[in-house]
């Protein structure tokens, strides 16, 4: 028997939505109606192959490797179990199957590496490789070849490894480590990817029946657990949601064909790179100093270099992009941009000086963005003669890897340049939040109101460690320490004053964070209130929803999922916890602290 | 079995005024098959000994086979323009080289001894069937990204061109086009177009009118006007509507025959068929093509391009037409090149291009009796080259 998808799709698994709100049972029986259907495959009395001839994903994957032979198409690119990525784990055989085809190191990597890395999926030819498909073949002729294949290894006498069990040697070592990185990453976090190598430890000693009801047992915890539920959610808000542009006007966009980056430091060269590889058009940069010009030109001109040389561009397209950026210490290549973004330094006169600047030279329609992560946008508009074409547009850093833009409108910005700079950050393959101008917009202030607790814990005799390890068991990827080593403690601290002249109460200002920002690594103690670990990470998670919920109830966003989704691009915040709301949420905390949960708070109806 | 293949002559051909694709075009309200039907009966009339049934096949070329266009071309204009109807025909298709591919195809024929005299052909009506339009992709081209995706842009690929070898610049295309608008400009002035044209009359929103002349004309083109138009094809690009030939409506037909046919049937020889390569490139540089094929086929004449006194080469774009100079060691200004200009002013109806290549080169024979060896030569969509050689007689 061969199996095979329709053109270019083998199967893209199992439909998710369903699997939202299930209870124990209903996981029980939905793994267990996957193996008895499944199983019967491998009951077959002639040799059976899977022809994986297009996108194969979950239980697609799980199907073909019920059959004695897998053929890929070199055509495939994606060919992958994100289960774990989703809080789950592939529970209609796949950790049971996997390890015996392809041995238990080569499974982890499959089945729990893998997912883990921003959902890293494989080619045909990676798969092959792998050990999880037998043979790699062309697509143009890629069925027929595959029923050859059949044949060739029928009459070989070859076996498919129906019965095989796998060798139990260097299983144990090889689970030993995945689990010891596991808890460097997650730090128990989330159950799933333990479960899945629980599973595939299982699966060298366990029969194919064994394997089966461990799973359906495992699954039936973990799907209506809260982890996966959360991982559903965060799902839907990246993958669907954001694709839905809730929020962008309905209006006609205008073309943008130049752009002019005002700025020409680390973060407007990424810009400036960015804007000239999906936009396509060109690129004016302006400095104050011709030498920090010429260094981005430079840095530009590298990454177009390292682009030919990944097989990305040929030679000739790399030139051309390369000839369309222009710098300078003055405005004079600006007048036809149809959009500019400022980043130049964080300061209010400086960037209104830029907008007046710029506005003198282009046309009354340009988009005039600025890239501030925390000043009143609004006030940077104020002297305009044409204030309705100022958006803001907050990158994250490192601009090439987070795929948010918070997308700001002040409230004179009008609906067509707020559509346009929608329309060029989806060219520039970012997902725009919509944020009303307000202090700091959402991740920073999340993330600065977190910090305020963490500083306040340190000088009350916590030590680094202990504020980072409150935050690491909640699963983020990186300790606050790393993070605001990353971002720099000088912008940090910037956030932070902005932030207390609007809301002094709740973001008090911190002697430790300046002494960071100036280059010192002194905490300033202030008592002696030292708390556990737990005690911090509580006063952490209640802070942070205490300021989500200021920010639904002023209106800074249209919904909780908002928040979540830019959380989720913007600082990587784990699925598991659905960004944070939905964390929050399930917990009890919300309706704890509010009496309502987060998704159900929204702004009051203005007066 | 030895045999000898017989030599093929270029007897005559013509084509109509070309007209701008789309409503506004001369052609708007006429057929492309009957634009086909118009060359065909001018080639008759104009070569009265010729008995029409000696006619063994009118192949006809379109790039666009339906509708209009549709009914096995060849045959379909053969039967409407009143040739008997023992004569057969077919339709072929290789993109912007359809012409010069009926003409190899017919070459075949003569040389083989299947037929003495042939009927080949193209036409093109862009306004009713815009390039690609009727096209269904195969998905695997971006499934297994099989070809780059600017490959089926024409405009797209020109600009690859200048990507890849930026010593040709838009200053050098605007250059060319130039050129190209003086030249053609001074060849409607003689006697080349009046040779090669065929006034039709045509119905349109205001009246009958004669389609007599191309509507791609534009001799006061200058450098400065030039630089001002826009490049859609591109943001910053170098490919403009000046500097390329515009969508074009258009037909044309030539006669061929075997050498010692033509003699009895008191048919003038005009040049000799020496040779012709096909070849092809990557489809994203397809405007490279004709270099790989000029040399293919002068190393198959043991010949070099100093042996050759004429060049008639298509202008889709001006930089397409540089690359060939820049691969050949021709400059750009030779007088060799183009001498009535060329696509840039006169207009390019991709399948029908080619026999217009080949009158205005015979016509150049006649007025540069010095010259022995003449060359036409185009690119293909989908990256191909095609050239052919000719002999005077």
């Amino acid at each position: 028997m061969v199996l095979t998808g329709k053109p270019f799709v083998f199967c893209a698994g199992a439909d998710i939505k369903r699997f939202v709100g299930v209870d124990p049972d209903a996981a029980r029986a939905g793994s267990r109606a996957g193996h008895q259907l499944f199983g019967r495959i491998r009951e077959l009395p002639y040799p059976t192959l899977a022809a994986v001839n297009g996108a194969c994903l979950g239980g697609g994957v799980e199907i073909a490797l019920h059959c004695d032979f897998r053929t890929i198409s070199s055509g495939v690119r994606h060919f992958a179990c994100p289960e774990v990525f989703l809080g789950l784990f592939p529970a209609w055989g796949g950790t049971q199957l996997a390890p015996r085809i392809a041995g238990p190191e080569a499974a982890i990597r499959f089945i729990v590496t893998n997912p883990l890395r921003q959902n890293r999926m494989l080619t045909g030819s990676e798969a092959c490789d792998l050990g999880l498909v037998d043979v790699v073949l062309e697509p143009a002729e890629f069925l027929d070849d595959s029923i050859a294949f059949l044949f060739q290894r029928t009459r070989a006498g070859a076996t498919g490894p129906r019965d095989s069990l796998s060798e139990g040697s260097g299983a144990n070592d090889a689970i030993e480590r995945a689990r010891r990185q596991l808890d460097d990453s997650l730090h128990g976090a989330t159950p799933a990817p333990y479960v899945a190598l629980d599973l595939i430890e299982g699966a060298s000693r366990w029969s194919i029946e064994e394997g089966y009801a461990a799973e359906e047992d495992a699954i039936a915890g973990l799907l209506p657990g809260r982890q996966a539920q959360a991982s559903l959610y965060a799902f839907d808000l990246v993958e669907r949601r954001a694709k839905r542009d809730v929020g962008k006007p309905d209006v006609e966009t205008r073309p943008v064909r130049k752009v002019g980056i005002v700025g020409a430091g680390l973060m407007a060269s990424q810009l400036a790179t960015l804007f000239l590889r999906r936009l396509e058009v060109p690129i004016a940069i302006r400095d104050l100093d011709q030498e920090i010009v010429d260094r981005a030109i430079g840095s530009i001109h590298a990454d177009l270099e390292s682009q030919v040389q990944k097989g990305r561009y040929d030679e000739g397209k790399a030139r051309f992009l390369g000839s369309l950026v222009t710098g300078g210490t003055t405005y004079d290549h600006f007048a036809d941009c149809d959009l500019v973004l400022e980043a130049v330094f964080e300061e209010m006169s400086v960037k209104q000086q830029v907008f007046a600047d710029v506005e003198a030279v282009v046309s009354p329609q340009c988009v005039l963005a600025t890239n501030t992560s925390s000043l009143s946008i609004t006030e940077m508009a104020s002297e305009l003669a044409h204030p309705e074409r100022v958006v803001g547009l907050h990158f994250f850093n490192p601009v090439a890897v987070l795929p948010l833009v918070e997308l700001i409108q002040t409230p004179d910005t009008d609906e067509v340049a707020l559509a346009t700079a929608w329309e060029v950050a989806k060219t520039l393959r970012k997902r725009p939040v919509l944020v009303k101008d307000a202090p700091a917009f959402v991740v920073n202030r999340v993330l600065t109101r977190m910090t305020t607790v963490l500083m306040d814990a340190l000088e009350n005799g916590n030590t680094v460690d202990e504020t980072d390890e409150a935050i690491l068991r909640l699963g983020l990827p990186m300790a606050p320490s790393v993070l605001l080593q990353m971002v720099g403690p000088r912008v940090a601290n910037h956030v932070l004053h902005t932030l207390n002249e609007s809301y002094p109460d709740r973001f008090p200002l911190s002697q430790t964070l300046a002494n960071y920002a100036e280059g010192g690594d002194e905490i300033a103690l202030r008592g002696d209130g030292r708390r556990t670990v737990e005690e911090i990470q509580a006063a952490a998670l209640e802070a942070i929803a205490d300021e989500v919920h200021h920010m639904l109830e002023e209106g800074v966003v249209a919904s909780a999922e908002d928040i979540d989704t830019a959380l989720l691009l913007g600082a990587g915040w784990p699925f598991f916890m659905g960004g944070v709301t939905k964390y929050l949420d399930q917990t009890g905390m919300s309706v704890r602290l509010f009496g309502q949960t987060l998704a159900e708070t929204r702004a009051a109806a203005p007066a | 079995m030895g045999r000898e293949l017989r030599e093929v002559v270029y007897v005559d051909g013509v084509r109509t005024a070309f007209g701008r694709a789309g409503p506004k075009g001369l052609f708007w309200k006429t057929r492309g098959d009957d634009m086909g039907v118009k060359v065909v009966r001018e080639l008759l009339h104009r070569n009265p000994s010729l008995p029409p049934e000696r006619i063994g096949d009118v192949i006809f070329a379109a790039t666009a086979q339906v509708g209009d266009q549709g009914l096995t071309m060849g045959r379909d204009v053969a039967l409407l323009a009143g040739i008997p109807d023992t004569v057969p025909g077919f339709a072929l298709d290789r993109m912007c080289a359809g012409a010069l591919t009926a003409v190899t195809a017919g070459a075949g024929e003569i040389a083989m001894g299947a037929a003495d005299v042939v009927v080949a052909g193209g036409v093109e009506h862009m306004g009713h069937h815009p390039m690609g339009a009727e096209v269904d992709f195969n998905p695997r081209f971006v499934a297994e990204r099989l070809v780059d995706d600017s490959a089926v842009s024409m405009g797209a690929t020109a600009e690859n061109l200048h990507d890849r070898f930026p010593q040709l610049t838009k200053e050098d295309a605007d250059r060319f086009a130039v050129q190209s608008q003086q030249r053609a400009a001074a060849a409607w002035a003689n006697g080349v177009m009046r040779e090669t044209v065929v006034p039709m009359s045509v119905f349109t929103d205001d009246g009958w009118q004669m389609a007599e002349r191309d509507q791609f004309l534009r001799p006061d083109t200058s450098m400065d006007g030039l630089a001002e138009l826009p490049t859609p094809f591109r943001v910053g690009g170098r490919v403009t509507a000046g500097n390329s030939a515009g969508l074009t409506d258009g037909a044309t037909a030539s006669l061929l025959a075997a050498e010692q046919a033509a003699a009895d049937l008191g048919l003038e020889a005009r040049m000799r068929l020496v040779g012709f390569a096909f070849a092809g490139v990557e489809p994203e540089l397809m405007g490279i093509g004709p270099i790989p094929a000029t040399k293919r086929l002068l190393d198959q004449a043991g010949m070099s391009i100093d042996d050759v006194g004429l060049f008639e080469l298509n202008e889709p774009f001006a930089v397409q037409v540089l690359t060939w100079c820049d691969g050949m060691g021709v400059a750009p200004d030779d007088p060799r090149l183009n001498p009535y200009g060329g696509a840039i002013a006169c207009g390019h109806p991709l399948a029908a291009t080619g026999v217009r290549l080949m009158a205005q080169l015979a016509y150049g024979f006649r007025e540069r009796p010095d010259v022995r060896y003449g060359l036409t030569a185009l690119c293909v969509g989908l990256g191909m080259g095609a050239a052919l050689l000719w002999e005077r007689v």
